[in-house]
């Protein structure tokens, strides 16, 4: 379809021309306040939850969920972190962080390389059988996980990587394989083909060309991938959930355990707290790259 | 020996064949052009050549080697693209080391041949310059001097000047020539520009429709073009046609303009085929080979007519006439003295040279 | 031909891939549909059984129930179409703020379904959460605690999707939007069209693809959707929130029934590219436009 990350460049590149700022007409100021009402929406859950980790327990039962902490504390945040219960082990959600960086780290490393010199091969070099396969791995992109999940769940078995980080890293790498391989398709195209074809009569080395003409071209592209598979990996939580069993499982699971957990009675503030830190990487990220999360979660969804 | 061989060419796109059997020798040292509009198959036939795309059959060779079935890095030769088709990370000198270190070339002698080319192209300040820092006439040397150091015999050249402006096209163009001129090298240059044709090309290749419709000199091409196809495209205005039936007067041959009855003497033609009276043809004559005004009288061995001005052309120098004959405007290259002098509608003397004419078959095209 | 390694290169470089095509998503695609017409219990059992798990699967209540949730689901989810659509609408039209109001309406994406749902069960929590807040100011009528009736469960849920999902529509339609020629404005304007029947008549015409894409990719995301119930219901009450994605995972693990699993992810499979066949149609019509 479209070339995402092309339009998005010239959008920021150059914004429409606009004339000089005229006199604000009704129309406009309406337009503007009703889009600052619809901006404090969204926000609202946020600070909700913000101000209730900051609260002890004692302040959350009086109900005034919308007010700031009368005393601020920091105990759902510790607690949250070193000691809050999930089931039956009782070590907050840092265990959860460890492992999610171990499922995050292989996965972007080769999920990134695998696709990029797929989609290397598949669009700059002339191979015969390349637009059928890069039609089926569009609808690969589309397959649901639950009908490949029993299989899958066989293959780590046998490869015996079940139930361990790296097996849930790798399960990554297969499933974001087809939307990352057509992401990397998609900017490659956009590469003038005189430059390849001189890149062909200079050197004509596969390895060469990618790495000293092409890889360096890809700054842009790259980032965006990985935006998209470090919010991606780190908010998934089935396929963690599906392959990672005790001692394996990553941040998201363990808030959910966390949340689920009432032994000794709900603390809510804990809740909060433990769900802002599973939430904070990946909102971190947003909030320094927010282009590229744009250009990834467009062309991440539109494709092919 | 001739440099690059082209034997029995095809090329299909799916079902549509854009070269059918081509064939095309190029001497060793020569300047070629490939000219023709667009989608005529010269730039396919530049990509067959340089290996970027493959030929669906027949057989290119290169220095009598036989190169259909190599990589484009394997064949030989140098390209300089269009868009120029810099390497954007790289450096001016990094763009030109590319092509050298995939072919195992010492560091030294890389060296060596870098500083000779970019003292060449002059652009030796620029070396550690990225192409983005660069102006359009730059690049273009700079996409020249990657194809200069790679010292191989055959050069090829694909539309180079048409992304820059005409001041700094005529000045390249000048100079892509004085850099044939010096290192001797085969070159094949693609353009739809006849002026670069015309000025650059020791032969021309005029094409059309993936065929070749003549081969030969840029003064040949011009004077003595072979079809109608090439009297049409080559040349500004286009070569002037008025349908004519041979006729036989006297025994000598004449062409008889069909409707204004205007009659050319033949006698003096150097005919290639035999004609005989009734053939239908296209007589064909070039604007300026007229001479118009008061010098149309003087002249020996002419045609003459008199036909009213539809209007002028002026071109500064000089101007078209367009005169209304009965069958379609001609035009005429004349004086500006001339066009200021001369209203439209008036009638205006011209004579044409008798050996000047062209003319060809109507039904084939070809030239008689 | 002598072998080229120009050839064999990327043929090589390819292979890797086309392997986990092949092996992992068709021939996992493969066995999972076999194994739906199998007796397989928590174990594989070969038996062939034709169609009976499939008949069970659509005799049982929490499977129906799942789909007309997953019908419920995409109509309530087309809010967050529409107002994606008008949010991105007006930005583009407002030039103040552009990428203050992008960043505030696509954050909820940045962060994880689980969050998401444990966000949401807080605000919707009866004693504690937004309920309370309007009782304590004297509004009794409002009722707030839609996640504990079974007859208004889904909407709960679908409040929460819109909330995270919209900013997503949003920046589709932003892309969509400008990709619209700028002149088409300036025309407009100097035709002195009013600007909701340039909208209506002129850009979303222009919009349809857009527009379809964002419809299938949600009905998708509807078909798919799990993390969300698990974070927000898991399931219930009772039975009330089930979804197809969650059916098939709860059926697998919970009831140990593999066939019975295998059987439902295969409906899933053939909703997916019922869903999915319009946009490759779509795509091929371009491509061959295009070419």
């Amino acid at each position: 379809m479209s070339q995402p990350s092309a339009a998005l460049d010239r959008v920021a590149v150059a914004p429409r021309a606009r004339p000089r700022r005229r006199a604000l007409r009704p129309s406009r100021i309406a337009a503007f306040a009703f889009l600052c009402v619809a901006a404090l929406l969204f926000c609202v859950p946020l600070y909700v939850v913000v101000v209730t980790s900051f609260k002890s327990m004692d302040e959350i039962r009086l109900g005034r969920t919308f007010d700031l902490p009368h005393v601020w504390t920091l105990d759902a945040w510790t607690s949250a972190w070193g000691q809050a219960c999930s089931g039956l082990s009782c070590g907050g959600v840092s265990v959860g962080f460890v492992n999610s960086m171990w499922i995050l780290i292989p996965s972007l490393v080769l999920s990134i390389a695998f696709a990029m010199v797929t989609g290397y091969a598949a669009s700059l070099w002339r191979v015969k059988w390349a637009n059928g396969f890069l039609f089926a791995l569009f609808i690969c992109s589309f397959v649901p996980f639950q009908i490949i999940m029993y299989p899958l769940i066989r293959a780590t078995a046998v490869l015996s990587v079940y139930g361990t980080t790296f097996g849930v890293a790798l399960i990554h790498v297969v499933l974001s394989m087809p939307i990352l391989t057509l992401i990397f398709r998609n900017y490659f195209m956009s590469i003038p083909q005189e430059l390849i074809a001189a890149a062909m009569i200079d050197s004509g080395s596969f390895w060469r060309i990618f790495f000293e003409i092409v890889l360096p071209m890809s700054g842009n592209i790259l980032i965006v991938a990985l935006i998209l598979m470090v919010t991606g990996v780190w908010n998934d939580f089935l396929v963690g959930l599906t392959f990672g069993a005790q001692g394996a499982q990553p941040m998201t699971v363990i808030l959910n355990n966390i949340a689920l957990t009432t032994t000794g009675g709900n603390n809510y503030a804990t809740d909060m707290a433990a769900a802002l830190m599973t939430a904070a990487p990946p909102l971190i990220i947003y909030l320094l790259l927010g282009k590229f999360f744009v250009q990834g979660v467009t062309a991440g969804a539109i494709k092919g | 020996m001739p440099a690059v061989q082209f034997r029995n060419i095809v090329k299909h796109y799916g079902n549509l064949a854009v070269i059918e059997n081509l064939d095309l020798d190029i001497g060793d040292g020569e300047f070629v052009v490939l000219l023709g509009p667009s989608g005529c198959g010269k730039t396919t036939l530049l990509n067959l050549l340089a290996g970027l795309i493959e030929v669906d059959g027949g057989a290119i060779s290169i220095d009598g080697r036989d190169v259909t079935d190599l990589d484009p890095k394997d064949r030989g030769l140098a390209m300089v693209f269009q868009s120029y088709a810099l390497y954007p990370t790289k450096t001016v000198r990094g763009n030109l080391a590319f092509g050298l270190s995939a072919r195992n070339i010492s560091r030294d002698e890389s060296e060596r041949r870098i500083d000779w080319a970019a003292r060449l192209l002059r652009i030796d300040h620029l070396l550690d310059r990225k192409p983005a820092q660069l102006s359009g006439g730059q690049r273009q040397r700079v996409a020249i001097g990657r194809a200069l150091v790679k010292q191989v015999g055959v050069c090829l050249y694909d539309e180079p000047l048409s992304n820059l402006d005409a001041k700094l096209r005529t000045e390249m163009r000048m100079e892509i020539k004085k850099l044939h001129d010096q290192l001797r090298n085969t070159v094949v240059y693609v353009t739809h520009d006849q002026v670069e044709a015309m000025t650059m090309a020791t032969r021309i290749a005029v094409m059309d429709k993936g065929v070749i419709q003549q081969f030969s000199s840029p003064a040949e091409i011009y004077d003595e073009p072979e079809n109608l196809f090439v009297a049409d495209f080559v040349g500004s205005p286009s070569m002037n046609m008025l349908d004519c039936e041979i006729g036989d007067a006297n025994g000598s041959i004449t062409a008889v303009d069909s409707v204004d009855k205007l009659v050319f003497d033949l006698d003096g033609y150097s005919w290639r085929r035999p004609v005989e009276p009734g053939r239908q043809v296209k007589v064909g004559f070039r604007a300026e080979h007229f001479q118009a005004g008061g010098d149309a009288s003087s002249a020996g061995k002419h045609v003459r007519f008199e036909r009213p001005v539809e209007y002028f052309e002026k071109h500064g120098p000089d101007a078209i006439a367009f005169l209304s004959l009965p069958q379609k405007a001609i035009a005429v290259r004349v004086d500006s003295r001339i066009a200021d002098s001369y209203r439209s509608g008036q009638p205006l003397l011209t004579a044409l040279p008798l050996e000047k004419i062209n003319v060809f078959d109507a039904s084939s095209g070809r030239r008689l | 031909m002598t072998i080229r390694w120009s050839r064999l290169a990327p043929q090589l470089a390819l292979s890797p891939s086309v392997a986990v095509t092949v092996f992992v998503f068709l021939g996992g695609i493969c066995w999972t549909i076999y194994l739906s017409f199998t007796a397989s219990r928590r174990f594989p059992d070969y038996t062939l059984v034709g169609f009976r798990q499939y008949v069970r699967l659509f005799k049982d209540a929490a499977w129906i129930v799942s789909l007309e949730n997953a019908v419920i689901f995409a109509i309530g989810s087309l809010a967050s179409i529409a107002f994606g659509f008008i949010l991105a609408a007006l930005i583009d039209k407002e030039a103040r703020g552009e990428a203050v109001f992008r960043t505030v309406f696509l954050y909820p994406l940045a962060i994880s379904l689980i969050v998401t749902g444990l966000i949401w069960r807080w605000l919707f929590n009866p004693d504690l959460g937004v309920e309370n807040v309007f009782h304590s100011i004297g509004w009794n009528w409002v009722h707030f605690n839609w996640l504990a009736d079974p007859s208004t469960v889904m909407y709960g849920i679908i409040l929460a999707s819109v909330w995270q999902s919209t900013g997503f529509f949003m920046a589709l339609m932003l892309s969509g939007l400008k990709s619209i020629n700028v002149e088409i404005w300036r025309a407009a304007k100097l035709d002195g069209v009013p600007f909701w029947r340039l909208y209506l008549e002129v850009v979303i015409p222009m919009m349809k693809l857009t527009f379809l894409t964002c419809l299938i990719l949600l009905c998708i995301g509807v078909v798919k959707a799990y993390d969300i119930i698990v974070a927000m219901t898991n399931a219930g009450p009772g039975d009330a929130s089930y979804l197809p994605g969650y059916f098939v995972i709860n059926a697998y693990w919970q009831k140990s029934n593999l066939g019975y699993a295998a059987a439902g992810a295969t409906i899933m499979l053939l909703m997916t590219f019922a869903l999915f066949f319009p946009l490759a149609l779509f795509a091929a019509v371009r491509r061959r436009t295009e070419a």
